[in-house]
């Protein structure tokens, strides 16, 4: 894989052309990464010290730089686009979607399971699961079965079946949710800048 | 989908018999019991030698591995109900390991010698232990390095109990074989380095990679250098055995083969000590636990005895104290280790078997909540202090004041071991919510995995 870089006339952004489609569905933009939930690429570039935001187009990414050096920043962005696509991760999560699938509902169904899935938390962290980012995605299905795909923070934890029993349990727990499916996905592996800041706060993680 | 680990059913077990086991070690310290009092090859050191190698570290290390093995290649362990018949074999090819030293000591009848017997069952529940493991990280070949690691202290083993039981069939008079004679006369170096630096430092070092970086939210190092750990930790152990016991048939000196071995080792050990280094600084949790904090002071201990060693080398007088060595090694980076994190395995494994079930049915403490941090620090600094200063007491030659730090040495790891029977018993818990545990607690010596 070659990843082509394109200057813009604005020195903050630096435009990363990977040579595969990036985000089919027109242009997309965060401007931090609370924004970027849905991308777990984005998530990643947000992880370097001095990226601002972060565009998807067709066949492109541009990054806009608060501080420092392109020189220095370059490589270890290209680094992890590279080794994102290598991967074979997605570059946007699928969309949630709820009972009936109607707009405005949508969100709010989803919120509701993952409050509940916040009385899940890591043993080792000793923080809730949805806030440490290891559910990657709620999808509800038209007549209110529910797939929850999750990771954890290490393959092989021994807490793994017990999480995933525990996030059956809570999403099973909230009203209108008729069958539940866990999945569990290493793709992309767990990271801490997965968390949320209350989560990173919690563990002084800065 | 990557199935999960279970919890062992026996590692509990293996950590109770270790620790019971590291008592009676400081215990015969204390007593002034085998080495300083005795030479270092009396059946008296033996007897203490082998308590804490076997009865201590190799149980200990065990147990682990039987929880902690399938964790780093995400698989489950190959037969959850193996260990219990393995760790009977050890306890009673122990007990025969040491009346056969006895015998050899004259506190004992010497006829006929257990030894040979011990050899049997010792190296029986050695391979029931290698078998289990062996079968549990076969099929998930290629390795990750921190199993690769493992797998090289687990081919220690057996090379050690190999050579531990034609020791055991000489000083048993029950071999007339040349070769075996000729092992059994000039060997033991190469029984220890194998023992010491390929099974349990090897091993702990592969885990350490793993459990350090979980524990602390530090990334994994997957580069060149633990590779090369790796490679020159090989490298060395193959010229040690390969090349010394060629030495040995052939009537020639260890000296070539240790030293080489011993180049090759500190190598990799300052290239693990290097990673070790930048564990640490690139964590992300920046409050680290105590069993992390613990073992910074373990592998202080690690760098001390390398440097004491270099020292004592450079001044041509290793043989000497090689004792000194050996007790740092074992007392200060084995040992240390190995409290500092039972005190975190001992908390999780609780917490698993307790509140694993219940998580999403009901509040979960944390694992934290499980422990009194302020406590336990008190007994881990008198450990570390007393091990620090009975090594000096060995350096200056105070056999009376070793025999002071040695029970101070068993006063701390009493405080330790009470504090792992709390966490056991969900006493802080209990504690912290002002009324009983709301889960049943667990039995104090073994494991009861749920159905999931």
């Amino acid at each position: 894989m070659f990843i082509q870089t394109e200057p813009m006339p604005d020195v903050s952004k630096l435009k990363f052309i990977p040579g595969r489609e990036v985000y089919v569905s027109g242009t997309i933009e965060f401007a931090n990464r609370d924004e970027a939930t849905a991308s777990p690429l984005a998530q990643r570039l947000f992880g370097f010290p001095g990226v601002a935001a972060i565009a998807f187009g067709y066949d492109y990414i541009i990054i806009t730089k608060a501080v420092g050096d392109w020189q220095h920043l370059k490589p270890a962005l290209l680094g992890t686009i590279m080794e994102h696509f290598m991967s074979n991760a997605p570059v946007m999560r699928a969309a949630r979607r709820t009972p009936g699938g109607e707009d405005g509902k949508t969100d709010a169904f989803v919120d509701e399971i993952m409050t509940s899935l916040r009385e899940v938390i890591d043993p080792e962290l000793g923080y809730n699961i949805v806030d440490l980012g290891l559910i990657y995605e709620v999808v509800v299905g038209a007549d209110g079965a529910t797939t929850v795909a999750m990771t954890t923070t290490t393959p092989g934890c021994p807490a793994t079946n017990y999480l995933k029993q525990g996030v059956q349990d809570r999403a099973g727990a909230v009203e209108g949710v008729k069958r539940v499916q866990v999945e569990l996905t290493y793709e992309p592996r767990w990271e801490p800048e997965m968390m949320s800041p209350g989560a990173k706060q919690h563990l002084g993680i800065y | 989908m990557m199935p999960g680990v279970t919890l062992s059913r026996w590692t509990m077990s293996y950590f109770f018999a270790a620790l019971s086991a590291l008592i009676a070690g400081e215990v015969l310290m204390l007593a002034g019991f085998g080495y300083p009092a005795a030479s270092l090859r009396a059946p008296e050191t033996l007897v203490l030698v082998h308590v804490i190698a076997i009865g201590w570290l190799s149980l200990l290390m065990c147990g682990a591995l039987f929880q902690f093995a399938p964790v780093l290649i995400a698989r489950r362990l190959y037969s959850d109900t193996l260990p219990l018949p393995a760790l009977l074999l050890l306890i009673a090819g122990l007990g025969l390991l040491l009346s056969g030293f006895l015998q050899l000591s004259g506190r004992l009848p010497d006829l006929p010698s257990l030894l040979p017997a011990a050899g049997i069952v010792l190296s029986a529940g050695f391979m029931l232990v290698l078998w289990n493991l062996g079968c549990t990280l076969w099929p998930a070949r290629p390795l990750p390095l921190p199993a690769r690691f493992v797998t090289t202290g687990l081919i220690s083993l057996a090379l050690t109990v190999a050579l531990g039981v034609i020791f055991a069939l000489a000083l048993g008079q029950q071999t007339n074989s040349e070769p075996m004679l000729a092992i059994a006369g000039a060997a033991l170096p190469l029984h220890a380095a194998v023992g010491i630096g390929g099974w349990l430092t090897l091993t702990a070092i592969g885990v350490s990679y793993r459990l350090l970086a979980m524990f602390m939210l530090a990334p994994e190092l997957e580069g060149t250098r633990p590779k090369l750990v790796l490679a020159l930790a090989g490298a060395a152990l193959t010229i040690v055995v390969a090349a010394g016991l060629g030495a040995i048939l052939n009537g020639a000196s260890l000296s070539i083969p240790l030293f080489a071995g011993s180049i090759l080792g500190l190598a990799s050990l300052a290239l693990y000590g290097a990673d070790i280094l930048h564990l640490y600084r690139a964590r992300k949790r920046r409050t680290i636990e105590l069993n992390s904090r613990m073992a910074i002071h373990a592998l202080a201990s690690f760098a001390a005895a390398i440097g004491l060693a270099s020292g004592l080398a450079i001044l041509g007088r290793l043989e000497d104290g090689i004792g000194v060595v050996v007790f740092v090694l074992v007392f200060g980076w084995l040992s240390g280790l190995g409290l500092a994190k039972l005190y975190k395995i001992v908390a999780f494994l609780t917490w698993l078997e307790c509140y694993g079930p219940v998580l999403g049915k009901m509040a979960a403490p944390r694992v934290q909540d499980l422990v009194v941090e302020t406590r336990a620090r008190k007994w881990f600094r008198v450990y570390f202090l007393s091990v620090w200063s009975g090594t000096l007491t060995l350096l200056i030659g105070l056999p009376t004041a070793f025999r002071v730090t040695a029970a101070l040495m068993l006063i701390a790891t009493i405080g330790i071991v009470s504090e792992l029977v709390r966490i056991r018993l969900l006493s802080d818990v209990a504690a912290r919510s002002g009324g009983p545990a709301a889960v049943p607690r667990p039995h104090l010596l073994f494991s009861r995995p749920s159905s999931i």
